[in-house]
């Protein structure tokens, strides 16, 4: 049914696309045919393959790491007030930092690896994962956590029954924010001196000005950052079973 | 107030622990400047850094302003017609998520170095993220405050001027302020991949000629004129949506 609701816009788009293209004569210098950047991709299949499989990897592990520390950090802000007063407005500075600019720094830091570039995807993930956990679990009704104290709940039990199962809604939502940082963190990392990529194709298509074979990195980086969505839409259908109509 | 020392502290503390971990190990600068060392650098290399910062808050802020507008005019259009919102909405969330990064090589392509390319990639993402959330606050309305008014007699624009636009007024104060920081970071990256002037176009630079004191140099003055940007743009949201 999602998958369907998908399908629709996207052939709207390919259509408008062929059929402006045919309509109004754009210089293929601004939009290429459609078919003929799906040729590209399709001649040099292996290589976007292994570009694809690359960013998304990178983005993948930024955004898994981002999302696990980012929980922690929420539930760790929770239950300390202090420490959240004292930190978290420097996470919220640091977000005001234009992170990508990072991006030199710290592949000076990890070398041209894997790493560097899921660095910059987890310090574009964690902070919104942060804020979205730390709102959900103070937005719990106190009456709850008073009626779970009263049956002899624990810290933990009330962590695990009550404050987390709560504030997951949240924080898919920060998420599925995330997901798409994730990616351009990735993407931006692989513009210092990677080979490999989506990141690489873009530039490259770039300086060689092949306008077809840029359309086909767009193409790319729009099928990565869908990948990564259906990867959090599964998880969330996993984890919030419970809510209708996701 | 101690919610604000505290923070003040926390922030001391960072600066004075990075400050002694870099004189205690001696880290060299290449991998961690002294936060002393980037702030002597800021001003040795003020002559440089004063143009870029300039160029980079012009094509900011002028994008900014573009794309603001164009974003609530089109999502006010798009909320009185019902049926169009259904066709045209999934096709820009769509258009949306592919990362800006991947359109920026296009822009350049298309426009030159120049600050054309840069402003119009800010216009474009920034229109894109206001359009997003005042639409959802356009038609997030109490259809029974709709109704109310329509029993007085009021037409669409009465509609639309005297409920939709107040209501929707904290989403798109959210857009706007989400968009400041997006505005910098564009502008920014745009620059690097291609410009004659600019902070991005000064940080490529420094990373070339290895000097990475000027590189966070450059990022610092980024870094300030964002939180600045941001600043302006939340003191504006709280005079206007005095009522939250």
């Amino acid at each position: 049914m999602k998958a369907l609701a998908l399908l629709a816009p996207l052939a709207l788009i390919a259509a408008a696309w062929e059929g402006s293209v045919a309509l109004f004569a754009i210089s293929p210098f601004y939009l290429p045919p459609l078919r003929d950047v799906l040729g590209a991709i399709g001649a040099n299949w292996q290589a976007y393959q292994a570009a694809f499989l690359i960013t998304l990897l990178e983005a993948v592990v930024g955004f898994v790491a981002g999302g696990l520390v980012g929980v922690g950090s929420g539930i760790v802000f929770a239950h300390a007030p202090r420490l959240k007063q004292m930190v978290l407005p420097i996470f919220i500075v640091s977000q005001t930092v234009p992170v990508i600019a990072f991006g030199a720094i710290i592949v000076l830091w990890f070398g041209n690896t894997l790493a560097a570039k899921a660095a910059i995807a987890f310090y574009l993930t964690f902070f919104p994962v942060t804020v979205n956990t730390l709102a959900g679990m103070e937005a719990v009704d106190p009456r709850q956590i008073a009626l779970l104290r009263s049956f002899g709940a624990g810290r933990r039990a009330l962590l695990w029954k009550l404050l987390l199962p709560s504030a997951l809604p949240r924080i898919f939502t920060a998420l599925r924010l995330s997901a798409g940082l994730a990616l351009a963190g990735a993407i931006v990392g692989e513009w210092f001196g990677a080979v490999q990529g989506v990141g690489a194709l873009l530039l490259a298509a770039m300086f060689n000005e092949q306008i077809i074979a840029l359309w086909a990195a767009i193409i790319l980086a729009a099928a990565v950052g869908g990948a990564l969505f259906a990867l959090v839409a599964v998880i969330e259908a996993r984890l919030l079973f419970w809510r209708e109509e996701l | 107030m101690t919610a604000a020392l505290r923070g003040l502290a926390g922030g001391l503390i960072l600066l004075l622990g990075w400050e002694a971990a870099v004189r205690l190990f001696a880290i060299p600068p290449w991998i961690l400047p002294a936060p002393s060392g980037i702030l002597a650098t800021t001003w040795t290399a003020r002559a440089g850094l004063l143009p870029a910062a300039g160029m980079t808050l012009a094509e900011a802020t002028g994008g900014y302003a573009i794309g603001a507008v164009l974003g609530i005019l089109l999502a006010i259009l798009l909320s009185q017609a019902a049926m169009l919102r259904r066709v045209l909405l999934p096709v820009v969330v769509i258009i949306n998520s592919v990362p800006v990064a991947a359109y920026a090589p296009l822009a350049l392509l298309w426009f030159g170095t120049g600050a054309t390319s840069k402003v119009i990639m800010v216009a474009f993402i920034v229109g894109f993220t206001v359009f997003l959330n005042a639409l959802d606050g356009l038609t997030r309305v109490d259809p029974a405050g709709i109704a109310l008014l329509r029993s007085f007699g009021a037409g669409r624009l009465s509609i639309l001027w005297r409920l939709r636009l107040p209501s929707a007024l904290p989403a798109i104060a959210v857009g706007l302020r989400v968009s400041t920081v997006r505005a910098m970071i564009v502008a920014i990256v745009t620059e690097m991949l291609g410009s004659q002037l600019g902070l991005g176009w000064t940080i490529f630079e420094a990373v070339l000629q290895i000097d990475f004191l000027r590189v966070w140099a450059a990022i610092l003055v980024a870094s300030v004129m964002s939180l600045a940007f941001f600043g302006a743009i939340t003191l504006l949201e709280r005079r206007v949506v005095f009522w939250k």
